[in-house]
């Protein structure tokens, strides 16, 4: 990156860890948050792959029991509050939302520094509790044994993650705000490209669950510390109690969580198959149902927790009706790409399998979904499976996806698209490898949680262990050429996709306040069939320069 | 100052609310105490909210619509089948 | 762009409208977060009815009703340093906003009156202190207790944090310009007053069950 080319740029306005540290820029907290998640996710990564390598023979060999249980632990709090909730929102959403909507900053850019800061302080807190020993309790901390038998840290890492929670509170505040106040002249809410929408639900999520789970962990913490028997049957307390809570927010988290990725996927498809989105309002509107119908289904992770069956028939229904908005968007985003031209860069690439592959996901929750087929899965490797296929198969591989496509936005360089295919290939081959014989696994009984187990199970463990080496080394290239395209990649034009949006009107890298002048909106989005427009079909990648 | 005499009468409503469900948990009405009490904490709030921090404007007024509304949600679905 | 703290928006009025919503949303989710522990107690109201009640009555009725009038006043001050900042009154803004702070303080040492006379009681089950209660059911009785001081003091908790953001507010006030201070004065009025309603809501949950 030479300090020349970056001039007028972003990242020309100073360097050094002053700049960094205490920037306001959206576009450099993005990167604050770009690389600490990173960290997060190959911790979190390596957790799993000690777990898989556990997995691979019957005994229990590599870790012991409580080993074990700290591994689990950890592999979900990691992922699950220092990665996947802040993931698109804070790195892509931070870099984009001011773009997209043509302002230029967010509505409160020190408020967005201070939650960085949050998040640093509140992961480092809850990992201290590694370093002193780890937790067993799972990333669920049921009650009563996050509370009175637990032998770990839980303390700590509850209050670690209670922290983290307000670093998300502050970042859904702000997009909201922003969202609301600062739209460029002519950016009516219908105008709006989806990843805005998406990213409105999901601060609207963040805002009205997080504070549930705070409340949820408070009391585990009071009853922890100060000994204020909440959940102890034993002071007249109630152990369900933590759980009604706790899903509360931890149901909508998975939404949170998908939301984003939905959103990038909405952006990358049209770009390439050169036609606008598919029923742009159905989208719109389903983004914001996804995240209303969200908080209606937290009882069908507690089927089998002793709520009464007819919360458990209400939760089952109301769960079948969650998938229809999904639904609406796969549909869409199909119809999409027909009759479009369509071409396989890595951001479509990594787009394509995030269709297939929360689909697939999303038609296993409709098994957990029916009350009488959870009572033989719940706890078992099919729920694994299942979250995993959304989780990794859907949301990581949009985080992909969205990574690669504005890429050359956030770093004025272009990086190797060979090597951007090849990843993305093997991500998903390792991928299916990994989690696909955890469906059978979960089918025929293997329970989750466990390290031990019969000898019939393992010809599929040894399958789902081979595929957790295949998408580690699918995930860990990346890190090579996207780190090497900052250094050797081929300077980025403005628009290299010819995609539609406000933020590819701006350089590559952008300029310290995004825009020159600031836009004026006239058009729809994803606009790619207006005639006379420059989004030509062009490709930085062919022969045939079209300019 | 008109305005120091909306906030005074504000003031008084409110200490008057607060003696009267003082007042009335000296009555024994049953299951309806509870909901009488809560009925005039609902007006103490919605005093507070218009007189004290004008929620004036339609967004903010949803916001709070949409807070009440997802309490709703949180109480309801919890006690299903209690 | 001047006179905005945030380089996002294009004039001072387009800023406070957004600062105004953003201290809306945030006490929808503070509203979240109480309506969470609420719920907690709900429940274990709707199933031991007779013991909490029973219980109930070992709370100090008359500190609680001062303390609620106390809340209520501190409310009311703190409408009027927002009426007086308004007015640009910056002098009477100030005592109106030490006037709050300082019943805000009445009511955590009456609070604490409250808690050393229950700890004497033996009505306080926390930190390991012995749970003595004379009436029936002294189970769900202990479980009221656990739950009148978890919810008391988080509430009290967010009472200090109010107090000293307002403290830190008035120690800073010469350095801070005219609409700082209007805009300060605002947000940590709506703060102080959600507040004040999570304690009007509390109050007969806690204290007024069937006496």
């Amino acid at each position: 990156m030479t300090n020349a080319a970056m001039q007028g740029t972003y990242l020309g306005e100073g360097s050094g860890p002053r700049a960094w540290l205490l920037t306001t820029d959206h576009k450099r907290v993005a990167w604050l948050y770009l690389i600490s998640l990173t960290g997060f996710f190959f911790l979190g990564g390596a957790m799993a792959v000690l777990m898989r390598i556990e997995l691979a023979t019957p005994a229990g060999d590599l870790v012991s029991d409580d080993g074990y249980n700290r591994l689990f632990s950890l592999h979900g709090i990691i992922m699950v509050w220092f990665f996947l909730v802040p993931s698109i929102p804070a790195t892509l959403g931070n870099f984009l939302l001011p773009l997209m909507i043509g302002a230029r900053d967010l509505a409160f850019p020190r408020l967005n520094l201070a939650s960085w800061y949050v998040f640093i302080f509140g992961s480092l807190f809850a990992l201290f509790s590694v370093v002193a020993g780890g937790v067993d309790t799972g990333w669920t901390f049921y009650t009563p044994l996050s509370t009175l038998y637990a032998n770990g840290w839980v303390s700590t890492a509850a209050f670690g993650v209670f922290i983290v929670g307000f670093s998300t509170i502050m970042t859904g505040i702000n997009f909201i705000v922003t969202v609301h106040t600062l739209r460029a002249p002519g950016l009516t809410w219908f105008r709006l490209p989806i990843f805005v929408w998406t990213l409105y639900a999901t601060s609207l999520v963040m805002v009205l669950a997080t504070p549930v789970l705070a409340a949820s962990l408070i009391l585990i913490v009071l009853e922890r510390v100060f000994g204020i028997g909440i959940f102890n049957p034993d002071l007249g307390g109630a152990p369900l109690l933590f759980q009604h809570l706790f899903w509360f927010y931890s149901h909508p988290a998975v939404y949170i969580m998908i939301l984003p990725g939905m959103g990038v996927v909405s952006e990358v498809l049209p770009c390439f198959s050169r036609r606008p989105l598919f029923g742009y309002k159905a989208v719109a509107i389903s983004s914001m149902a996804i995240a209303v119908f969200g908080f209606l289904v937290w009882g069908h992770h507690m089927f089998v927790s002793g709520q009464s069956a007819y919360a458990g028939v209400v939760f089952s229904f109301l769960s079948f009706c969650v998938a229809i908005p999904s639904a609406i968007k796969v549909f869409n985003w199909s119809l999409t790409l027909r009759k479009g031209e369509i071409s396989f860069e890595t951001p479509m690439l990594y787009a394509l399998f995030f269709l297939a592959l929360f689909t697939f996901g999303g038609l296993a929750g409709l098994f957990l979904a029916a009350l009488a087929v959870d009572v033989h899965l719940h706890d078992t490797y099919f729920v694994i499976a299942h979250f995993h296929y959304i989780m990794v198969g859907g949301m990581v591989t949009a985080y992909m996806a969205g990574l690669h496509f504005w890429w050359p936005k956030m770093t004025g360089r272009m990086y190797s698209e060979t090597a951007g295919r090849i990843a993305a290939t093997v991500t998903f081959v390792g991928f299916n490898l990994t989690f696909f014989p955890q469906y059978m696994l979960g089918f025929n009984g293997m329970p989750r949680r466990y390290h031990t187990y019969p000898p019939e199970f393992q010809f599929w463990h040894v399958l789902s262990s081979a595929g957790a080496v295949v998408l580690a080394v699918g995930y860990l290239m990346p890190l090579f050429y996207l780190g090497l395209s900052l250094f050797r990649g081929a300077r980025a034009p403005d628009n290299p996709w010819h995609a539609t949006g406000l933020e590819w009107q701006t350089s590559s890298p952008p300029p310290p306040h995004n825009f020159k002048t600031m836009p004026v909106v006239t058009r729809p989005a994803y606009a790619y069939d207006m005639k006379g427009l420059e989004h030509e079909r062009f490709s930085p990648y062919r022969e045939e320069a079209a300019e | 100052m008109s305005e120091l005499r909306k906030l005074t009468f504000g003031y008084l409503g409110l200490l008057a609310l607060l003696a009267l469900t003082v007042a009335s948990s000296f009555f024994d009405l049953g299951g309806f105490n509870v909901a009488l009490n809560l009925a005039i904490a609902a007006v103490k709030a919605a005093l507070i909210a218009m007189m004290f921090m004008h929620l004036t404007g339609t967004l903010p007024r949803l916001v709070v619509a949409a807070a009440g509304l997802w309490l709703v949600l949180l109480f309801g679905l919890t006690l299903i089948g209690r | 762009m001047s006179g905005t703290e945030s380089v996002a928006f294009d004039t001072p009025q387009r800023e406070q409208r957004a600062d105004t919503l953003a201290m809306w949303v945030f006490i929808g989710s503070e509203a979240m977060l109480f309506g969470g522990i609420f719920l907690v107690f709900l429940i274990a109201h709707i199933d031991s009815g007779t013991a909490f009640a029973a219980a109930s009555k070992h709370l100090s009725l008359p500190l609680g009703t001062f303390n609620t009038a106390v809340l209520i006043t501190s409310s009311f001050t703190m409408a009027l340093a927002h009426t007086l900042a308004l007015q640009r009154r910056w002098r009477a803004t100030v005592w109106a906003l030490a006037a709050t702070s300082l019943l805000g303080i009445c009511f955590l040492v009456v609070k604490g009156i409250e808690y050393s006379r229950e700890i004497s009681e033996g009505l306080a089950p926390v930190l390991g202190l012995q749970f003595r209660y004379a009436g029936p059911d002294p189970k769900h009785a202990e479980f009221f207790f656990g739950l009148y001081f978890a919810m008391t003091s988080l509430h009290a908790l967010h009472l200090i944090g109010g107090i000293i953001v307002i403290a830190g507010m008035i120690a800073l006030w010469r350095t801070a310009n005219p609409d700082n201070r209007l805009h300060r004065v605002e947000a940590i009025g709506l703060y102080w007053h959600f507040v004040d309603v999570v304690w009007v809501f509390m109050f007969p949950v806690l204290y007024l069950i069937n006496r």
